[in-house]
């Protein structure tokens, strides 16, 4: 039908923008334009060598080069010009289907939304543009041939997920014009370099404070509570400082005291009361093949009973889904296949694609088991099954081995990237290689030479891998504090007590871990969000993010989650993060190998 | 898959020029295009509707853009473009709101129990019926500098006189949050030029929560901070003064009104750019509708998602001073800053409040910043900001006898 657009004058206002941007007030340093801002505030620093971030915008979240701050301005103007003609109502419908990238770079944002309303307009390679993005306005059917043939439509709705029966999913609203949606989508390479990624984020890195945050989150309680918290830290420091005698004393007043509390600080207390004997008393829980069975098991009850899985499976296999996009032939390696719980929902979902669903290939990495059974074969069999009701061409292979670390990519048969698709999956796995020497090394050399299209890194958001006990403990006592809090509230919204019982065991046995072991035998070394990106970047990897798309759908599934009321989802720098609360207890971040 | 509209040999493609040389508009197409077949697909009033639209962008708008650029910083300006129109997305006409992009676009930081820049914060909450939590702002002390546990963090305050700032963060009722990163780093600054405690209070918002759950939050608050007694000043009184800006400076006044009948005693009320209105359309409203990043439309969509169903504007909660509110006089009421902008363009309001407190024989400052928008205060490029927290330093800490205050411009940013 009809094409409405609003364009300004573009030389004019280039003309008027280059003359600000010359200007000693409002060019280069941060400091703007307009009133008298120099002699009061501090020099600002003209020439970072980090990218020349505007000081300012950057301390309130917002990346904008001091370079770029013109030109920013420049197409802020042009938007609103251009979706000031549109009524209230049309704008939400006009970008309702847009999915936003990166809300920190101001200009990438200004720009995507200005291609949205001028698809026809050329793509500025300063922004941080995505694959799967719509056009709003409609059919454009004088537009010469070639313009016509490249706009390929895939209404990404049908990638969504049903992580959980019952999910509604978000349709496309009704238009309320007669305009009708061809579906102009034009998709980007991944290829395509992503420029705003690069210096912008490595810039905001070094300038954020990720080793010296410390997020806390407590509930109101009883000063009882508080005392409780007290106790615990000076057994603590008791340990810490060798005075195990005294530790042993605390640990018995902890034991009294914490009968008298109620709910998660009770359990919390408990659990470590009993890390610290164990660790007093050198009785190491073992690390026998008999775990990794009970701990799939207690991995099972603490999936069903809080979000914080699911919410990992659900973005990690959006990030997948994005990049498989519409290839024909796929592959998952899974380093923590586990029960495979996070496959049922992909498969569901190359099922629905629009085309057909790929040949997909799946690889499941494991531990030993005990008395032989495969378990990993058995898992394998259940999804052959699945596949075999949703129509899904499926091949699978189950690995055993004891550290990821064993691994050589020659083993696991991976196909040319021009012939199948590679994904690699690890959902709370990779930490465990910190207690190796040189295992994390390996295994992401190991990555790099498989040419994976997108490795998808699900890991706690925690500082439990430092140097120093004590801050290790005072660490997992906030973190696993306001783990119990957020259970607790499932236990009133929950019937199954089972499942939260099991739950509670799986986390007392990684707070067992951090808390008593040392050496190789403490494989629970969370690390966070800021600490992982450092690792991945330098060793050859960039990001791949995550858009307001998988954030909306992430926030829905919370939003149907019984008892999910205080859960949250927050972006951050293109990764996804769970949290309670205030405070992110989970991040998931999607990589693929930089290109160099 | 969609499907092609009837091919008519008139689908052109259209679009509509915006000629500056000669600032009128030009309707334009690769091939003819009439009136009629203009009126024929979108209908009469909406063609007219969009040549008055940019008609009216041919005369004022393109002033407005470079004003509005000429009094703020440029840095201030993209900020506050860049929420006005991302805002606009997230409103929809029929009174929703896309909470969850909103989340996905702002911009927060965590608690940081670490000291920086000599400030450290941590979240409680406070009412685990409501999700009310709080984010608590402190000076480290030297002897505090290695990280405090949890027992520290509510060690009593050692001088004898501390003010503790209940704050509200302004979003019109709907944006924003305690952990927003444009008010984390506010109340840092406070904490920091104040030489406070603050609190800043993730009060519940609009549309999902109307009246009166903001107020309530912020009585509940208030109740929690007076009653701690780590809070309490060597006089074993928690010294309490309630700030806010946009929607919080209205919940200020409100969460006052409500505890004037209570024994929580309240130091003083400070309002930046506070949000009130009424269903008059006053001379303010109508003179700077449009020109500096805020609108009428904006205002009022915002009320209609905060007020009870049905509500007009001149519901108390909007309209404290207006035709359906209760006398001040004789009530023993804080004494309150009203701090407006010259360029925001409810500050009638604003003043009839100021007004208001006046006539009722209510002791009230008022500092009026000719030159100032709306947001002015979030980053300190401009005088006003400084002028801002010099005021509110003196208003909280004149009434101590002489505090350590950081004189030093430097280190209010």
């Amino acid at each position: 039908m009809l094409y409405l657009l609003l364009k300004a004058d573009r030389k004019t206002m280039k003309r008027e923008h280059q003359e600000t941007a010359n200007h000693p007030l409002t060019g280069g340093g941060g400091g703007g334009g307009g009133e008298g801002c120099s002699s009061r505030s501090k020099t600002w620093k003209e020439d970072q060598g980090d990218g020349g971030m505007d000081e300012l915008l950057e301390g309130l979240g917002y990346k904008v080069k001091s370079s770029d701050m013109a030109d920013v301005a420049q197409k802020l103007e042009q938007l609103e010009m251009a979706i000031g003609t549109f009524q209230e109502g049309q704008i939400s419908h006009l970008f309702c289907e847009t999915v936003h990238y990166n809300p920190s770079d101001i200009y990438g944002w200004v720009d995507s939304m200005l291609s949205e309303l001028n698809p026809s307009q050329t793509f500025d390679p300063n922004g941080s543009f995505y694959p799967i993005r719509n056009s709003i306005l409609g059919q454009q059917p004088s537009m010469n041939s070639s313009a016509r043939n490249s706009l390929i439509y895939d209404d990404n709705s049908e990638y969504d997920l049903s992580v959980i029966p019952g999910f509604a999913l978000k349709m496309p609203s009704e238009w309320t014009f007669d305009l009708q949606r061809e579906g102009t989508s034009k998709r980007m390479k991944h290829d395509a370099p992503q420029i705003s990624t690069s210096p912008v984020n490595s810039a905001a890195k070094l300038r954020s404070l990720p080793e010296a945050t410390r997020p806390l989150l407590m509930v109101d309680s009883e000063e009882a509570g508080v005392r409780l918290v007290h106790i615990l830290m000076a057994c603590a420091e008791a340990v810490q400082n060798e005075d195990l005698k005294l530790a042993d004393a605390l640990v018995m007043q902890i034991r009294l005291l914490a009968v008298s509390q109620a709910g998660a600080m009770r359990k919390v207390a408990i659990y470590f009361a009993e890390a610290i004997a164990r660790r007093i008393h050198k009785i190491y829980p073992q690390q026998s093949s008999i775990d990794s069975f009970y701990s799939d098991t207690l991995q099972m009850h603490f999936y069903e009973t809080c979000p914080y899985l699911q919410f990992a499976h659900f973005t990690a296999n959006h990030a997948i889904l994005e990049a498989f996009s519409d290839a024909p032939r796929v592959h998952v390696i899974d380093f923590s296949m586990s029960l495979g719980m996070q496959w049922p929902a992909l498969m569901q979902a190359l099922a629905l694609r629009p085309g057909g669903p790929p040949a997909f290939r799946l690889t499941g990495i494991g531990p030993p088991q005990p008395d032989n059974t495969d378990a990993l074969e058995q898992v394998g069999w259940k999804l052959a099954q699945l596949a075999g009701t949703i129509g899904v061409e499926f091949h699978y292979r189950g690995f055993v081995c004891d550290s990821l670390a064993d691994l050589e990519p020659s083993m696991l048969d991976i196909r040319p990237s021009a012939m199948e698709t590679l994904a690699v999956n690890s959902i709370c796995e990779l930490h465990r290689l910190l207690a190796r020497q040189g295992a994390i090394d390996k295994v992401l050399s190991n990555l790099k030479v498989m040419k994976p299209k997108i490795v998808t890194i699900v890991e706690q958001e925690a500082k439990h891998n430092g140097p120093v006990f004590l801050d290790r403990f005072n660490e997992a006592l906030h973190y696993y504090s306001t783990l119990f809090d957020s259970l607790d509230g499932c236990w009133l919204t929950q019937s199954n007590s089972q499942d939260l019982a099991m739950s509670e065991v799986y986390l007392g046995r990684q707070i067992c871990n951090v808390v008593a072991c040392e050496g190789p035998e403490r494989v629970e070394r969370h690390e966070t969000l800021a600490q992982w990106r450092e690792r991945m970047e330098s060793s050859g990897f960039d990001p791949v993010h995550l858009g307001s798309n998988a954030f909306k759908q992430a926030s829905m599934l919370l939003d149907i989650f019984s008892g999910g009321d205080g859960y949250r989802v927050e972006e951050n720098n293109g990764c996804l993060m769970l949290g309670w609360h205030s405070r992110p207890l989970i991040a998931t971040s999607a990589w693929r190998i930089a290109s160099r | 898959m969609a499907e092609t509209s009837n091919q008519n040999k008139e689908d052109t493609l259209f679009f509509i020029c915006f000629d500056r040389q000669s600032a009128t508009p030009k309707l334009c197409g690769l091939g003819l295009c009439s009136d009629e077949f203009w009126n024929g697909v979108f209908g009469a009033s909406f063609l007219e509707y969009l040549k008055n639209r940019l008609l009216y962008m041919a005369g004022t708008d393109e002033v407005n853009f470079n004003e509005s650029q000429r009094v703020v910083p440029l840095n201030t300006w993209i900020l506050i473009s860049y929420f006005k129109l991302a805002y606009k997305l997230l409103r929809c006409p029929d009174g929703t709101f896309d909470r969850h992009l909103a989340e996905f676009l702002d911009r927060k930081v965590p608690a940081n129990a670490n000291p920086v820049d000599g400030t450290f914060s941590f979240d409680i909450i406070i009412d685990q019926r409501t999700n009310l939590l709080i984010r608590i702002y402190r000076s480290a002390k030297a002897e505090e500098m290695q990280l405090p546990t949890i027992a520290e963090l509510v060690k009593p305050l050692s001088s004898s006189f501390v003010p503790v700032i209940l704050f509200f963060h302004g979003g019109s009722f709907v944006h924003s949050s305690a952990d927003s990163a444009i008010y984390d780093t506010l109340c840092r600054r406070l904490v920091r030029i104040c030489n406070a405690v603050v609190v800043s209070v993730d009060y519940r918002r609009a549309p999902e929560s109307r009246y009166p759950c903001a107020y309530d939050d912020g009585w509940a608050a208030l109740k929690w901070v007076s009653s701690r007694p780590w809070l309490q000043s060597k006089d074993s009184r928690v010294h309490i003064y309630l700030a806010g800006d946009s929607s919080g400076g209205n919940i200020v006044h409100n969460v006052a009104l409500r505890a004037v009948d209570s024994d929580i005693d309240i130091l003083g009320n400070i309002l930046l750019n506070s949000m009130f209105g009424g269903q008059q359309r006053t001379e303010s409203e109508n003179r700077l509708d449009g020109k500096y990043f805020a609108t009428l439309r904006d205002r009022d969509w915002y009320w209609r998602a905060f007020l009870p169903e049905g509500e007009n504007r001149d519901h108390p909660a909007c309209n404290p001073f207006g035709p359906r509110s209760e006398s001040l006089k004789g009530v023993k009421f804080p004494k309150s800053l009203v701090v407006v902008a010259g360029l925001d363009l409810i500050q009638d309001w604003q003043l009839a409040y100021v007004e208001g407190l006046k006539k009722a024989g209510q002791n009230v400052k008022l500092l009026y910043l000719e030159q100032a928008t709306i947001g002015f205060y979030l980053l300190p490029n401009n005088d006003h900001f400084y002028t801002v927290m010099d005021e509110i330093n003196n208003f909280i800490n004149s009434n101590y006898p002489k505090r350590q205050r950081s004189d030093q411009r430097l280190s209010y940013a």
